[in-house]
């Protein structure tokens, strides 16, 4: 009896242990730097090192860059802080392979950056847990940018001025001819 | 042979042997910018040009879909359309310079002036030029404005001058050589500006587009789109001067052929009718 219950508990641990929801990362992801500030409209390069440390190669991987906001009400579209979030790539046992990312602060405030890999391919499967980095936590500081209040002058004056010279000219054309006359 | 077809015939001569040429063209470039100038026309197009960027100045700074992306973006916008608006301008009044003499019938009398066919046409060519050098100066208040607090004046008027006048160099020489082809004013001014709406066609391409390799062999081989696509290099993404240098190779390639082909046939463009054409 106590037989059977010793190997009942070993099979469901083996059952459980086994699940689709324990299956592990194939790789490890790192990122640099941890941390990052910057003002809106900078552009910044993140780095992330995925490391196989298997003793089989990978495979089709995708590595997928995100961006969320960690303050309510800041709306984040990924797709205007960087036009190419998506790199495939694959690694040979205990090998590692560096991707670069380059983003731009398009909107003031908190951040996590991070990048998710994840198995691609035809042989993917449901039960390829994706692999995610640790979270950039990015700062980003609002500008004072362009007002209209501040572009008003230059916009009026310029064809004004140009205006009031070509109408000088013509002025002064006119006079000269007259006198001509 | 007529009275006039002779005196181009003696000015042909006077093509092969003039070393006087460097005064004649500024002679010539000095009346022709006074006709361009004082006529009002010049002027006038600068206007145009000024109400243009300044409705794309106060559309940047007011308009939130652009604001929210970049100062840096704002500035080689306005720069963009300078260069692409001044190269225009240059192109239409290079178009009209020898077509346009013909039609107006005011070709006769400078071919029997003392200059020679060269000097003519370096000098409508310089006209043509200055118009574009008219459009960067009215650009200067706009870049300053958009650019404030960035530190990228210096940088933008040096890349816009050199690569506006590099394109406006290479149009200009073109609009002349399809004026001096052309049987009328209209043809002319026609096909120059059908010339730069297929130059500008690429750049008009939406961005989301796949872009392979017909699309780079397109952007290198176009000077337009080539120059604009260095200047977004230099002020956008901040690259230095010699990184994006494989656009400039057609600007230049451009700027090189036409002028040559220019000034090499010049004594055969500058005729009461176009060559390989009976009077």
């Amino acid at each position: 009896m106590r037989r059977r219950l010793v190997f009942g508990v070993v099979m469901l641990l083996i059952w459980f242990g086994c699940g689709p929801a324990a299956a592990a990362p194939a790789v490890e992801v790192s990122v640099k730097p941890a941390q990052a500030a910057a003002v809106l409209g900078d552009r910044l390069t993140i780095s992330t090192r995925i490391t196989n440390p298997r003793n089989v190669v990978t495979g089709p991987l995708l590595a997928h860059l995100n961006i969320a906001s960690l303050q309510e009400g800041v709306y984040v579209d990924p797709e205007d802080w960087s036009s190419e979030r998506s790199q495939y790539l694959s690694i040979q046992p205990g090998s590692e392979q560096t991707l670069s990312w380059e983003i731009q602060a398009v909107s003031a405030g908190r951040f996590a950056v991070y990048v998710v890999v994840l198995s691609s391919g035809t042989t993917a499967a449901g039960a390829d847990g994706p692999a995610v980095s640790p979270m950039v936590k990015l700062d980003v500081a609002p500008r004072a940018t362009l007002t209209a209040g501040g572009a008003l002058p230059v916009v009026l004056v310029v064809p004004i001025l140009l205006g009031a010279i070509a109408l000088a000219l013509r002025v002064r054309i006119r006079s000269k001819a007259r006198r001509r006359t | 042979m007529t009275q006039t077809e002779m005196a181009i015939s003696t000015r042909g001569e006077h093509d092969r042997d003039d070393g006087d040429a460097g005064a004649e063209w500024l002679v010539v470039a000095g009346q022709e910018c006074r006709d361009l100038w004082t006529s009002g026309r010049g002027l006038v197009l600068l206007i145009c040009f000024s109400v243009l960027l300044s409705a794309i100045t106060y559309l940047t700074s007011t308009n939130q879909a652009l604001n929210f992306l970049e100062q840096r973006e704002a500035v080689n916008l306005v720069l963009q359309y300078a260069v692409a608006v001044g190269s225009l301008l240059t192109l239409v009044v290079a178009a009209d310079g020898i077509s346009g003499e013909r039609e107006r019938s005011t070709l006769e009398s400078l071919l029997v002036t003392p200059v020679s066919r060269r000097a003519i046409i370096a000098g409508k060519l310089a006209a043509g030029l200055s118009l574009w050098l008219g459009a960067f100066v009215v650009s200067v208040p706009y870049v300053w404005v958009l650019e404030r607090g960035l530190g990228i004046f210096g940088r933008a008027l040096t890349i816009g001058l050199l690569i506006g006048t590099l394109v406006a160099f290479g149009l200009g020489s073109i609009g002349l050589l399809i004026s001096a082809a052309s049987t009328s004013n209209k043809t002319s001014l026609a096909a120059s500006v059908f010339l730069l709406l297929v130059l500008f066609a690429p750049t008009q391409l939406p961005s989301g587009l796949p872009q392979g390799w017909f699309f780079d062999v397109l952007e290198l081989g176009n000077p337009v789109a080539s120059g604009l696509r260095y200047i977004s290099g230099g002020l956008v993404a901040a690259h230095s001067w010699d990184r994006d240098l494989s656009f400039l190779v057609s600007p230049l390639v451009v700027a090189l052929v036409a002028g040559t082909a220019l000034f090499w046939l010049s004594p055969r463009l500058v005729r009461l009718t176009p060559a390989g054409r009976p009077a």
